[in-house]
């Protein structure tokens, strides 16, 4: 229905891509690696430094073309850190991001911002990213006007277009976001992120806030842009259940750090590390019928700004040795595409 | 049924607004059985928080109205009653669990305090039928707003005696230093716990939840059910349970409202619920989860639509504008709750993962059959003594003009 449209701006993609650094050949679309974020923490009068919240330490992981990465885990654990250091809207402590294979460390202001068309956001409120003083029009036209494309008339046509391609009425431009549903203004927001035709969106709990029937529509409406557009997605939420079906890779993060990586089948299937096994088997199933073994952790997530030495979980962990406090645990294959970092995943199995 | 616990009749609440008064509960009935808890969900905006404080006398005043209705607790009326009683019931009858625990608790007090207030005004746990406040004592301390904080230092020992007790019995290490906490000093999950801790301090025979779990992360959340659960069995508590997840209500209800801009949709056993949802709101709704065990990737069964403004709804069937089975009587027409039961069907009294009851009741759904002999440890330790309830006829009832179709 919108394709015209999308093939329309298309042309206007294309030459002011010839402003950027060519693509390196056969480089993942996103290749995040060994990404590290702290944050200080002050205290006292003189705000002297006391520590570091450990947000992000040492994560790395790929995502290709047209794929759906889903990043999950519990608050705090690092998440949201991970989508804005990717966006630049943080700084990285250490670590790079690269994007078709260039350091984006690395690239002029000029640069990043022809790069910044490619990788779009869609956060869990779209009312806290939508100005509420501009119709729906005007948001959806913004990005057209800082990129400079089309004439006024064509950049409205382009909203519309983008309205009826997330399913919401042509005529919904002269509205304004709060005469929307939580559901609707989720779809002004990605209606919004696919304007420029991204390569890339991160969707940080973008359908967390929503009730579970419109949740259903607003998954069904990223799946099929996401097969119309070849696009990539980095889903990042906080349900196990909603990052399984919409992703083809689940990484689980705790305290900073991803744990395990797996195809969406296996993470559910055959969980490898003793924190998957547990964030697993605490969903719960709508099937009364079900008899489960839940395995319940003890405690809290501890403290980020002094996080357990070692292993991370080793505090909660029913399996964890001696071994587990000391040492870091390798990142290790348990099979071509499932990865765990578990000194004792072997024996668990 | 023995008599119900707590029965709600055709409660009818809204709110004078700008735009003038608004019915945002329409004719909700429901009763609660003793010692069962009984799940109240549906989508936000739906009623069930405003259904709830209709029911503790807390609906916000005065923009909040009950129209009519009438809420019988143990056969007495506590619509018509007077604001002391209520204050009695509430908390040493009826406890709740607020939906925000930040707005519940209030941040700039110490956790001590307010569980000291809650424990006062609630009355002690040991002595109920005493009045909470001795009278008298000149040498009290007061609080900020006047009131008497505790009478003399041997009240102060024995609150704080009591205070401890109330928050290990919810599972808070180190209790002590946790009185002398401010809320935001806690984790979500401790926060939770305190708010259960308050909600108990009367020893309520009855338990309004609502949404304790929502805002916890999952793991944290799997300890709260399973407080939850633990408290209800050693007190023999009955339960209302209100929540938009339907696998929590899977795994915690034993009856089930669906809830729909106001109205009830349909009720069941927990089982039937999920077996064979009659009304095309519930169905849809359980049909649009993603699940842990279905292929990924593949596009969701959906509800099209959004629910109705309050103000716009329309005059007959409140879902008919979503539904695939409307029709013009739908639209002209309000559908009343009757019983869809299949004649004579006897169910389980019980979800019998949690009771160990399951051997007296119904054949079991095939697939599960084999192993419902075989309680597991789990069960039995759930289940108290495992004997054995009399069937009864499934209460399972719809509010929809087609639901034979559904059925078909
Ligand atoms: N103080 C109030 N003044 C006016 N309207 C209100 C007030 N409180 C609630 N409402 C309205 O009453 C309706 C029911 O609200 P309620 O809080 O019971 O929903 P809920 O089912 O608990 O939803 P949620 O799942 O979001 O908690 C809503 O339309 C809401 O906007
Ligand atoms: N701007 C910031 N300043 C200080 N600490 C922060 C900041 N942003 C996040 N953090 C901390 O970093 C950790 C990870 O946060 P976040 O990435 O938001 O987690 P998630 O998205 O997984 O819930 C948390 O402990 C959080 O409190
Ligand atoms: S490394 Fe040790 S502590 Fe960590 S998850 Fe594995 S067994 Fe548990
Ligand atoms: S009465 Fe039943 S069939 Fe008719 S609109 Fe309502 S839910 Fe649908
Ligand atoms: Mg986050
Ligand atoms: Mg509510």
């Amino acid at each position: 229905m919108s394709a015209p449209l999308l093939e329309t701006h298309e042309s206007h993609t294309v030459s002011e891509h010839g402003q950027t650094p060519a693509p390196r050949a056969n480089a993942p679309l996103l290749e995040v690696r060994n990404l590290t974020k702290f944050f200080p923490v002050r205290a006292g009068v003189f705000l002297r430094k006391v520590g570091d919240v450990h947000a992000v330490d040492d994560v790395s992981f790929t995502l290709d073309r047209g794929e759906t990465l889903g990043l999950v885990g519990e608050s705090g654990c690092g998440k949201s850190t991970v989508g804005k250091t990717i966006l630049n809207l943080l700084r990285p402590t250490a670590g790079q991001v690269l994007f078709e294979g260039r350091d984006l460390g690395t690239l002029s202001h000029a640069e990043w911002r022809a790069m910044r068309r490619d990788i779009q956001i869609v956060f869990q409120d779209p009312m806290e990213s939508l100005n509420a003083r501009h119709t729906v029009g005007q948001i959806l036209e913004e990005p057209f006007v800082i990129h400079k494309l089309g004439t006024p008339e064509a950049r409205n046509v382009w909203a519309r277009d983008l309205l009826e391609r997330v399913g919401l009425p042509r005529s919904a431009v002269s509205r304004f976001p709060h005469e929307f549903s939580g559901g609707q203004r989720q779809r002004i927001g990605i209606a919004r992120a696919i304007a420029l035709r991204p390569k890339l969106i991160i969707c940080d709990e973008a359908v967390s806030a929503l009730d579970v029937s419109v949740r259903a529509q607003i998954i069904n409406l990223l799946l099929e842009l996401q097969r119309d557009m070849e696009l990539a997605l980095l889903f990042i939420a906080h349900d196990l259940a909603v990052v399984r079906h919409i992703s083809n890779e689940v990484a689980v993060m705790y305290l900073g750090r991803i744990v395990e990586r797996a195809p969406s089948r296996d993470i559910y299937e055959r969980p490898s590390h003793p924190y998957t096994q547990a964030l697993v088997s605490a969903i719960p199933l709508p099937d009364p019928d079900r008899d489960r073994d839940r395995i319940v952790l003890e405690g809290d997530v501890p403290s980020p700004i002094s996080p357990p030495t070692g292993c991370r979980f080793h505090t909660r962990c029913t399996y964890a040795l001696e071994v587990c406090e000391a040492k870091t645990p390798e990142w290790e294959p348990v099979s071509e595409r499932q990865q765990v970092a578990c000194h004792r995943w072997r024996e668990l199995r | 049924m023995a008599e119900p616990i707590l029965r709600v009749d055709n409660l009818c609440c809204g709110f004078h607004t700008e735009d003038g008064y608004i019915r945002v509960v329409d004719g909700v009935s429901f009763e609660c059985e003793a010692g069962k808890t009984l799940g109240l969900v549906g989508e936000s905006g739906c009623g069930k928080t405003v259904s709830a404080l209709a029911v503790m006398g807390l609906l916000p005043q005065p923009a909040g109205v009950v129209e009519e209705g009438r809420i019988l607790f143990r056969g007495e009326d506590l619509a018509s009653t007077s604001h002391e009683t209520m204050r009695v019931v509430r908390g040493q009858k009826i406890g709740m669990i607020f939906q925000e625990p930040m707005t519940a608790l209030n941040p700039v007090h110490r956790v001590g305090k307010q569980l000291f207030e809650a424990l006062r005004l609630y009355g002690s746990g040991r002595d109920q039928d005493e009045p909470a406040v001795a009278g008298g004592a000149a040498l009290g301390r007061r609080n900020r707003r006047g009131r008497r904080l505790y009478e003399s230092r041997s009240e102060k020992d024995e609150l704080t005696a009591r205070a401890v007790e109330q928050l290990e019995q919810v599972g808070i290490p180190d209790p002590v230093r946790r009185l002398r906490e401010y809320p935001h000093q806690l984790s979500g999950g401790m926060r939770q716990r305190v708010m259960i801790a308050m909600a108990l301090a009367g020893q309520p025979d009855i338990l309004i939840a609502d949404e304790p779990t929502t805002a916890l992360d999952v793991t944290v959340q799997a300890q709260i059910l399973d407080l939850l659960r633990e408290l209800q069995q050693a007190r023999g508590m009955t339960m209302i349970f209100i929540t938009h997840d339907l696998g929590v209500v899977a795994e915690f209800c034993d009856e089930v409202l669906v809830m729909y801009a106001g109205r009830i949709a349909e009720r069941a056993p927990v089982g039937q619920l999920f077996k064979m949802p009659r009304h095309p709101y519930t169905r849809g709704l359980i049909e649009s989860l993603p699940r842990m065990d279905t292929p990924s990737r593949t596009p969701l069964n959906t509800i099209e639509g959004v629910v109705p403004k309050l103000t716009e709804m329309p005059a007959g069937c409140r879902f008919s504008n979503r539904c695939a089975y409307a029709d013009e009587r739908c639209g002209r027409e309000v559908p009343v709750l009757e019983s869809c039961a299949q004649p004579g069907a006897v169910g389980e009294p019980r979800d019998p993962k949690r009771s160990g009851e399951a051997q007296a009741a119904e054949p079991r759904d095939p697939k599960r059959s084999g192993e419902a002999e075989a309680a597991e440890p789990r069960d039995l330790k759930r289940s108290g003594e495992g004997e054995a309830a009399e069937p009864r006829a499934v209460r399972h009832e719809v509010a929809c003009h087609h639901w034979q179709r559904l059925a078909a």
